[in-house]
C-alpha cells in the first residue's frame, strides 16, 4: 500500500529510509525506461509494425516494478503492475492486438506510475480514482481478447504445426467448441494397422457422448511397420478422468491441452514419458514412466518456472517450449494410476523425458540467470546518490577552498619571512598541489551532478503524444541535443514548465488538421526540442510551427484583462506585446473563436525558469511558429563570479551574466526621461547604481565582526577624493545593464548557497557564498536585477497609471526554489 | 503547509501552550537590553559567539544579516529590532548568537547576553494573560523561577511563520 510505505518512512529508521529511496529511485528509473519503450513501441505501431522484443521490455519491466513494489508493500503500485502485466502478457502472446486504445491505457499507467510514487514520496495526493478507471479499462481490454477467433486458439499449447494442418472446417470446429468453453484434449493412440479402420471407429462410437473429435492425425513418430501412431484432438465438456475412462484401453493416452495462462490440471497436462517401443510394448505397467511426472515434482518444476519468471525474465515463460506433441507416448490410460511420489533417482527411460524437460527449463532457467546476471552487473557499475550528499560533498569543497585561501596567505607571508624562506617554496608547492586537486575534485563533483537533458525529454514525448492525441492534432516532436548535459536539480525543475510550453505549443500553436492544409503546411505539425550549451548556459528552445502569436491579439486580450493601459499599449513593440503573456492572469482564452492564444501559466513557467537562475524569449511570426528559448545555467552549485564593491559592501555577480567591465564616468552618463543611459559599442545601454539600487548609504563594509570590539565597527570614512567607479555590462538573454559599482575585485569561483526564507523580501539576490575569512559574500541576481531595472524604467515611464493590476511584477525570487532544493 | 502550521498556532490557546510547554521544561534564558527573556532549550541548536555577519540589503529591518555556520548560511535576526525594543543594533562582547531550527531554515537569534537554563515547573508559569487579555502569539507565558527571575517565556514558531 503506497500509504504504508509513506507510513513506515514516518517511522524512519534509517535503513528502511534508504531502502526505500532506492526503491523510489529504482522504480522511477523502470517508469522512465517504461516510458521510453512505449515511445519507441508507439513509433513502431504508427508505422504499422510490431516489435515483440520492445514488447517484451515492457513486460519485463512491469515484471519488475510488480516484483519491487510487493517487496515495499506498495499494493496500489503493485495492482497496477499486475493488470498491467497481464494486458501485456496477452499482448506478448498475441491475444490482443497493439492497438492504439492499448497503447494509450500503457501510456496512462506509465503516468500513473509517476503520480502513485509521488504520492509516496509525500508529494502529492494518490490518484486512487485514476488507477481504478486505469484498472476498469484494463479489464475491459482483457475481456475483448478471444473476440477474435484465432487469439483463442492461441490460448492453447497447440503445436504451431499441428494448427497449420487442420482443415478450414477442423479450425473452425475446434474455435467454435473452445468458444463455448470446452475443454481440449490430446490422445495419442497406438492402431495396429491391420486394424487400423475398426479400432478408429471403436474409439469414435466411445468418444462421441463425451465429445467431438476434431481431427486426428499421424504423428509420424512411435510407429513401427505394423503400427501407426494418430494423435487425435477432442473437444469435450468431459474431465480428463472421464475421457480416460471412456476410450480406456491399450496403447491410448489422453492428455488435457493446457491454456498457456496454466489453468489446467497439472497431473493431466505432464507429457508422458517417451518410451523406447520396447519398453512400451513389454510392460504397459513399467513403473519407470512415473518418474517424471509425480505432482511433486511437477509443482516443483512449475515452481522453479515461476521463481525464474519472478526473477524477472518474463521472456522465460514463452521460451519454455509447449509441451511437445513430439513427445513420444506413454503407456495408454496408465497416466493416473502410479505412485504420485515417484521413484526417486530412477534412471532411464524416465530421465529422457525429465531430461527434455530439464533442459527445457535449463534453458529458460539459463535465460532467468543471465538476466539476473546483467541486472546485477547494471546495479554494480552505476550507484544512486542523493543530490543532497553531492551538495554536501559541494559544501566541503566549498570550505577546503576556504583553507585553499588561508593557505595561500600563509604561503605568501612564509615567502617574505627571511626567517623562514627555506619551507616557503615547499609550502608554495603544497599549495599549489592542493589547489589543483580541489579543482579537480569540484569538477568531479560538478560532473557527477550532471545529467542529460534527455531525462525530462523523454517525458515529454509522453506528453506529446497525449496532449495532441486529446486535441485531435497530429505533432511530431523532433528532439535534437538530448544528451546536452545540466544540473540534476535543474533538470528537476524544468519538466513542468517544459510541459507547460508543450501543451502551449499544441494547444495554441499548432493548427487543427484542415487548417494547416489549407494554409498549405504540413497536415502533420512539428515541434522541435532544441538543446545546446552555449558558454555557461544550457540553452533550450521550444518551437513551434503553427500559427504564431499574433501581438494584436494578444495586446487585445492584455487590453481586456486591465495588464496594459491603453497608452501603454500605444508604445508598446510587439517584441514586448509577446511578453504580456508571462504576466500573471493573462490570457487569451475567453475569446476562444479564431484566436491564437497562449499564456495559459506562462506567468509560472517564467517564475519557475526565473528560480532557476534563467530566463525565457519569445519570438513568433504570425502563421509561420513560435519559438521559445529558455537560458539557463549549467549548474546551481558552482558559479564563477566577479566580485565587486559597491559602498564597500562587496557583492557577486555571476561571470556567466557579466559581458564586459568598463571604467565609468559620470560624464558618460545621459539622461532620457529621468532614465540613466550611455552609450556603449554604439549601443544604447540602461544604467543603474547598484548603490541606489540597493539604498547602501555611506561607505562601509557592511559586515558585522565582533571580536573583542564593545559595539559594531563604526563605518570607515572614505577619504574624499573621487575615486574611479566601474560600469558592469550584464547581460541576460538580449537585455543588457550597466551596474554601476566602485571598485572589482577579482573574479572567483564560488560554491552559492541559497538564501533562507527569511530573507525573501530581499530580491535581486541569488544566494550568498562563503568569501573566506569566515565573511559572506552575497551574490546578485543579475536576471532578476535587469529585470527589475528594465521594468521600473518603463513604469517610470508610464507613471502611476498602472499601480493596480500590473503592480505584480513578474516576482522573481530565485531564492524560493533553492532554499527549498536542499543546496544549503 | 504554512497555513496549516499557523491555524494549528492558533488553534492552542496560549495557555494550552503554556501548559504543554510546562511540564518542567528547561528554558534558557537570555537578555534583550533590560529585559529577561526564555525560550525552550529544545529549540535551540547551538549558541555562538558572534561570527562575522554580512549585512543584507532590501531585507527586513529587524535582520542583522547572514552569517555562515560551518558552511551553512544562517539568517540573524536582531530580537530586540524584532521587538520593536530599540532601533539600533548592538554587539558586544557578551552578544551571542542562539541557533534555533525556525520553519526550515536555521536562524540565528542575536541576543545581548545569556543568562542560564532554568527548569520550570508548570506551577512556575503564569499565563500570558496575566499581561493583558491581547498577547502576540509568540507570548506563551511567564515563568517565575526561584531565586525571583521573571522570564518572558517565548514561543519561536510564530515569530517566523511570515
Amino acid at each position: 500500500m503506497a500509504e504504508n510505505v509513506g507510513g513506515g518512512g514516518g517511522r524512519g529508521e534509517s535503513a528502511g529510509d534508504k531502502a526505500r529511496e532506492e526503491f523510489f529511485s529504482e522504480a522511477q528509473e523502470i517508469v522512465d525506461g517504461l516510458s521510453r519503450d512505449l515511445l519507441a513501441l508507439d513509433d513502431v505501431c504508427r508505422r504499422g509494425g510490431s516489435d515483440a522484443e520492445l514488447v517484451n521490455d515492457v513486460f519485463r519491466a512491469v515484471h519488475t516494478l510488480k516484483g519491487l513494489s510487493g517487496l515495499f508493500g506498495a499494493a496500489m503500485m503493485s495492482g497496477l503492475s499486475h493488470e498491467l502485466e497481464n494486458l501485456l502478457d496477452d499482448l506478448r502472446l498475441g491475444r490482443i492486438e497493439l492497438t492504439s486504445q492499448v497503447l494509450d491505457l500503457l501510456f496512462q499507467s506509465v503516468e500513473l506510475y509517476g503520480r502513485i510514487l509521488a504520492a509516496a514520496k509525500g508529494d502529492a495526493p494518490e490518484p486512487a480514482p485514476e488507477v481504478k478507471a486505469l484498472l476498469a479499462a484494463l479489464g475491459q481490454v482483457a475481456q475483448q481478447k478471444g473476440g477474435g477467433g484465432g487469439s483463442v486458439v492461441a490460448q492453447y499449447e497447440l503445436d504451431p504445426g499441428l494448427l497449420g494442418v487442420l482443415t478450414e472446417y477442423e479450425e473452425h470446429r475446434l474455435r467454435t467448441n473452445l468458444q463455448a468453453g470446452l475443454s481440449l484434449y490430446r490422445m495419442r493412440v497406438q492402431f495396429q494397422l491391420a486394424t487400423i479402420d475398426s479400432a478408429l471407429d471403436d474409439l469414435k462410437a466411445k468418444t462421441r457422448p463425451h465429445g467431438e473429435i476434431i481431427t486426428f492425425l499421424p504423428t509420424g513418430e512411435g510407429g513401427d511397420a505394423e503400427s501407426v501412431e494418430l494423435e487425435i484432438l477432442v473437444a469435450s465438456r468431459a474431465n480428463l478422468g472421464v475421457l480416460r475412462g471412456a476410450v480406456a484401453g491399450p496403447n491410448i493416452s489422453v492428455e488435457e491441452v493446457r491454456r498457456r495462462d496454466g489453468a489446467s490440471n497439472p497431473l493431466a497436462s505432464i507429457p508422458p514419458p517417451p518410451l523406447d517401443d520396447r519398453s512400451r510394448e513389454r510392460d504397459q505397467t513399467d513403473p519407470y514412466g512415473g518418474v517424471s511426472m509425480s505432482p511433486p515434482t511437477t509443482s516443483g518444476g512449475d515452481a522453479l518456472l515461476d521463481e525464474i519468471n519472478a526473477a524477472g525474465a518474463g521472456a522465460t515463460r514463452t521460451s519454455a517450449p509447449p509441451p511437445a506433441p513430439s513427445f513420444p507416448p506413454g503407456p495408454g490410460g496408465q497416466l493416473g494410476t502410479f505412485p504420485p511420489g515417484g521413484i526417486p533417482g530412477m534412471p532411464v527411460p524416465g530421465i529422457a523425458a525429465g531430461g527434455a524437460g530439464a533442459a527445457a527449463q535449463g534453458a529458460s532457467g539459463g535465460s532467468g540467470a543471465t538476466q539476473r546476471e546483467l541486472t546485477l552487473r547494471s546495479v554494480t557499475q552505476t550507484v544512486r546518490v542523493d543530490i543532497r550528499k553531492l551538495d554536501h560533498l559541494m559544501n566541503i569543497v566549498g570550505e577546503l577552498a576556504i583553507v585553499r585561501g588561508v593557505v595561500a596567505r600563509l604561503s605568501e607571508r612564509v615567502r617574505l619571512d627571511p626567517d623562514l624562506k627555506e619551507i616557503a617554496p615547499d609550502l608554495h608547492r603544497l599549495h599549489r598541489s592542493f589547489d589543483r586537486h580541489l579543482a579537480q575534485m569540484q569538477n568531479g563533483i560538478l560532473e557527477v551532478r550532471m545529467v542529460p537533458l534527455g531525462q525530462v525529454f523523454d517525458k515529454l514525448a509522453r506528453i506529446v503524444r497525449q496532449i495532441s492525441r486529446e486535441h485531435d492534432k497530429q505533432v511530431n516532436l523532433v528532439i535534437t541535443g538530448a544528451e546536452t548535459e545540466i544540473d540534476k536539480l535543474i533538470v528537476e525543475e524544468l519538466s513542468d514548465p517544459l510541459m507547460h510550453m508543450i501543451r502551449n505549443a499544441i494547444d495554441h500553436g499548432i493548427e487543427d488538421k484542415d487548417e494547416r492544409m489549407r494554409v498549405g503546411k504540413p497536415a502533420v505539425g512539428t515541434i522541435a526540442l532544441n538543446a545546446f550549451q552555449k558558454g555557461n548556459h544550457v540553452v533550450l528552445e521550444i518551437e513551434d510551427d503553427g500559427k504564431g502569436m499574433d501581438p494584436k491579439v494578444i495586446l487585445a486580450a492584455a487590453l481586456r484583462r486591465g495588464l496594459v493601459t491603453e497608452s501603454e499599449a500605444r508604445e508598446m513593440s510587439d517584441k514586448e506585446v509577446l511578453t504580456l503573456v508571462f504576466q500573471p492572469g493573462f490570457t487569451t482564452r475567453d475569446d476562444v473563436t479564431a484566436l491564437s492564444g497562449r499564456g495559459v501559466g506562462m506567468d509560472i513557467v517564467k517564475t519557475n525558469i526565473s528560480k532557476l537562475g534563467g530566463v525565457v524569449d519569445i519570438s513568433s511570426e504570425v502563421g509561420i511558429g513560435t519559438k521559445m528559448t529558455i537560458t539557463l545555467p549549467i549548474t546551481l552549485a558552482i558559479i564563477s563570479v566577479l566580485m565587486l564593491e559597491v559602498a564597500g559592501r562587496t557583492f557577486c555577480m555571476p561571470l556567466a551574466s557579466v559581458e564586459e567591465a568598463i571604467v565609468f564616468d559620470d560624464a558618460m552618463i545621459k539622461t532620457f526621461e529621468g532614465r540613466e543611459v550611455m552609450t556603449q559599442r554604439g549601443a544604447t545601454l540602461p544604467i543603474a547604481r547598484l548603490a541606489k539600487l540597493f539604498q547602501l548609504e555611506g561607505w562601509r563594509p557592511g559586515v558585522w565582526i565582533n571580536e573583542s570590539a564593545p559595539t559594531p565597527k563604526p563605518p570607515e570614512v572614505r577619504p574624499g577624493r573621487k575615486a574611479k567607479s566601474y560600469c558592469v555590462v550584464a547581460t541576460v538573454a538580449d537585455r543588457r545593464v550597466g551596474f554601476i559599482v566602485d571598485r572589482l575585485v577579482g573574479q572567483q569561483d564560488i560554491v552559492i548557497k541559497a538564501l533562507g526564507k527569511s530573507l525573501k523580501k530581499a530580491r535581486g539576490l541569488a544566494g550568498a557564498t562563503e568569501l573566506g575569512d569566515q565573511r559572506v559574500g552575497l551574490v546578485l541576481d543579475a536576471a532578476a536585477l535587469i529585470n527589475e531595472v528594465l521594468a521600473s524604467s518603463t513604469e517610470g515611464r508610464i507613471a502611476g497609471a498602472l499601480e493596480g493590476p500590473r503592480s505584480p511584477k513578474t516576482g522573481i525570487d530565485p531564492r524560493d526554489a533553492r532554499s527549498d532544493g536542499g543546496m544549503s | 503547509m504554512k497555513a496549516l502550521v499557523s491555524r494549528r498556532g492558533e488553534g492552542r490557546s496560549a495557555l494550552q501552550r503554556a501548559d504543554e510547554l510546562g511540564k518542567r521544561a528547561e528554558y534558557l534564558a537570555f537578555m534583550l537590553g533590560t529585559e529577561a527573556y526564555a525560550i525552550q532549550i529544545g529549540n535551540i541548536v547551538e549558541i555562538l559567539k558572534p561570527l562575522p555577519i554580512t549585512e543584507v540589503p532590501r531585507a527586513d529591518p529587524e535582520v542583522v544579516g547572514v552569517m555562515s555556520v560551518r558552511g551553512r548560511l544562517v539568517t540573524v535576526v536582531d530580537l530586540k529590532r524584532r521587538f520593536r525594543l530599540t532601533r539600533s543594533f548592538t554587539m558586544d562582547k557578551k552578544s551571542r548568537i542562539l541557533l534555533v531550527d525556525a520553519a526550515d531554515e536555521l536562524i540565528g537569534l542575536l541576543v545581548d547576553e545569556v543568562l542560564q537554563v532554568y527548569r520550570l515547573a508548570e506551577s512556575e508559569v503564569e499565563p500570558p494573560q496575566v499581561l493583558g487579555t491581547e498577547q502576540p502569539p509568540h507570548v506563551v507565558g511567564i515563568g517565575r523561577p526561584a531565586g525571583g527571575a521573571v522570564l518572558l517565556l517565548l514561543d519561536l514558531a510564530p515569530l517566523f511563520l511570515d
